[in-house]
């Protein structure tokens, strides 16, 4: 009877089967479709960037990245100070936020007494999803006053006369400026590094960092010597995450950073980033060339950031390379 | 039948060495859920103590207690006394740190720390010991030899420890426990994991282990408990059903209960 009964089966099981096969391929070919499609995208925005700012570069050449001019009167561009302000202004945004977002995670996941872990975790979530544009008022109209007023005089009587930090805090106090957007970038990166540190900060297993308490270690060895390095893949790609958004951020920055196009050695003076630079002059942009470097001051920013995530791709190689992994 | 327990007992503390870790009616608390019920026992210096009893019984929350790791949770709480050379450990002014160097855990699972071979053992001495290099250098390797794991790795010291296969990783966490110079080592069923091969170098390591260090095993295995352990307690929902010489426990266990749960009819 069961031979009796295979017959049939098998027939309704190879059509199933050839069914089966055709969903599949056509899930296959799907999927590999939409990872193409990533691709295809990314070349596309490199040709128009490439394309767009073609006039430019063959205009000034690579003398346009060393170039601090930038004169829409004259045509004469330059992206010097724009590279310098993004640079300096990422920097010293990662240099505040990252300690600050690896100590809220730390602090959530390990030392936080039980009742205030959800809503410090939904604050520093709310943080995340306020619009930059809210960010921009609010240090326009409130940040960059209160800096005015009480912070920046109190730094530069401060720091007078000694060398180096003189010159990093002098002039006349304005409010808006390279620190004060440096500061607002800060604030705005810090939900993404501090949440996604969390995050990976959970995972750790519970029962490594109790073997790590086991051999008498204490909270500040478990997290430096353990849930640190377990997890370091994921926090370098919250920093990046971060350092990626505080290298492209526009609107915040636009409204405190006071777009000017100069290097000055002063945090306190005026400078610009690359993406200030292109939100402000692109209605006012007349010329072709003009246009262009505008356009090549976005190739610019692609490239640094292309060139931040391989650094950080690297530098997690050689981590594993010496941990032996 | 309470009156033969503590009869059995004193008995057999006459006969052991005298007991490294004293439990005075202790109660242990996941919430309100009460999870070990007014236990009493000692575990012998220089001895290695089996818990056996199905899953649930409390026998790895026995073990949790006798180093404090449950505290690292809230909502867990311990009642009673738990005495260290005559010490209360569950005192508040005991210093953790110290307490869990002094009386070291091994886990179910591997639980090898993310560096280097050598760095999982040199680790923990450092955090109490400060040696030079070349006396840190045969710390370890004491460690590694004593853990029957320095052949297979001297030569891959600097390699991260998470390359090493399952057994070798558990016998570097052992390893790494014994490098710090513990009093009493914790083992929570160290070989469910592993296959048969390793798990008889562990067992054999334990049977090394024992001449200088008080061992407490939780284990599944029955075979196992009567193989490296000489004395047994057989626990149940939270009690202590019966402790004695872990022969006594295999061959004439006192209570119905233990006999059924040896011989495999629940359990």
């Amino acid at each position: 009877m069961s031979l009796a009964m295979a017959r049939p089966d098998e027939a309704a099981r190879s059509a199933a089967v050839r069914r089966f096969a055709l969903a599949d391929g056509l899930f296959r070919g799907l999927t590999r479709a939409a990872a193409l499609l990533v691709l295809v995208i990314l070349g596309g925005v490199v040709v128009s960037l490439v394309e767009g700012s073609w006039q430019a570069l063959s205009t000034f050449g690579l003398g346009f990245l060393a170039t601090e001019t930038w004169n829409p009167v004259t045509e004469k561009f330059g992206a010097l100070a724009p590279i310098y302000g993004t640079l300096v202004t990422a920097a010293i945004a990662m240099v505040i936020a990252v300690p600050l977002g690896i100590g809220i995670a730390i602090f959530l996941t390990e030392l936080c007494p039980r009742p205030l872990r959800r809503p410090i975790g939904i604050a520093v979530e709310l943080l995340a999803g306020i619009p930059s544009i809210i960010y921009g008022i609010w240090g326009l109209f409130v940040f960059a006053p209160f800096l005015q007023r009480h912070i920046q005089p109190a730094i530069i009587a401060a720091t007078k006369g000694i060398p180096g930090l003189g010159q990093l805090f002098a002039g006349p106090p304005y409010g808006i400026g390279m620190l004060t957007a440096a500061l607002i970038l800060a604030i705005m990166v810090l939900p993404f590094i501090a949440s996604i540190t969390r995050d990976v900060f959970e995972t750790v297993p519970a029962m490594l960092k109790e073997s790590a308490f086991g051999i008498g270690c204490t909270t500040w060895e478990v997290i430096s010597k353990v849930v640190l390095p377990y997890t370091r893949v994921g926090v370098v790609g919250g920093v990046m995450l971060g350092l990626g958004r505080a290298l492209g951020e526009t609107m915040a920055v636009t409204f405190v950073i006071g777009n000017a196009h100069r290097i000055a050695p002063s945090l306190f003076a005026p400078g610009t980033t690359i993406s200030a630079t292109i939100a402000n002059e692109f209605t006012e942009a007349v010329g072709d060339v003009y246009t262009s470097s505008l356009i090549a001051l976005g190739l610019v920013l692609f490239v640094i950031t292309f060139i931040v995530l391989a650094a950080a791709r690297s530098m997690l190689l050689r981590l594993e390379r010496r941990a032996g992994g | 039948m309470k009156q033969d327990m503590s009869l059995a007992m004193a008995a057999a503390a006459t006969r052991d060495a005298p007991a490294k870790i004293v439990v005075r009616d202790l109660s242990f608390f996941y919430g309100q859920q009460k999870a070990l019920k007014n236990i009493s026992l000692s575990l012998p210096e220089k001895s290695v103590t089996a818990f056996i009893g199905p899953s649930g019984c409390g026998k790895s929350t026995l073990l949790r207690v006798f180093n404090r790791i449950y505290e690292l949770y809230p909502k867990q709480r311990a009642e009673g006394e738990v005495l260290l050379d005559g010490r209360n450990i569950l005192d508040r002014s005991q210093d953790l740190n110290l307490l869990r160097a002094t009386i070291g855990m091994v886990f179910q699972k591997p639980t090898p720390y993310p560096m280097s071979i050598y760095e999982n053992i040199a680790f923990g001495i450092r955090l109490y010991e400060k040696l030079s290099r070349s006396a840190l250098d045969d710390r370890v390797e004491e460690a590694l030899r004593r853990a029957a794991l320095w052949e297979e790795v001297k030569d891959k010291l600097g390699q991260s420890g998470l390359g090493l296969s399952g057994g070798q990783q558990q016998r570097l966490c052992i390893a790494r426990t014994v490098a710090v110079r513990p009093k009493v080592i914790l083992l929570d069923e160290p070989a469910s994991a592993l296959d048969p091969i390793s798990t008889a170098k562990i067992e054999e390591l334990i049977d090394e282990l024992r001449a200088d260090y008080t061992i407490a095993i939780v284990t599944h295995n029955m075979q196992q408990a009567a193989r490296i352990s000489s004395r047994t307690a057989f626990m149940y929902l939270g009690e202590l059903v019966e402790y004695d010489d872990t022969q006594t426990i295999f061959t004439s266990p006192r209570q119905k209960r233990t006999e059924e749960y040896i011989t495999g009819r629940f359990g």
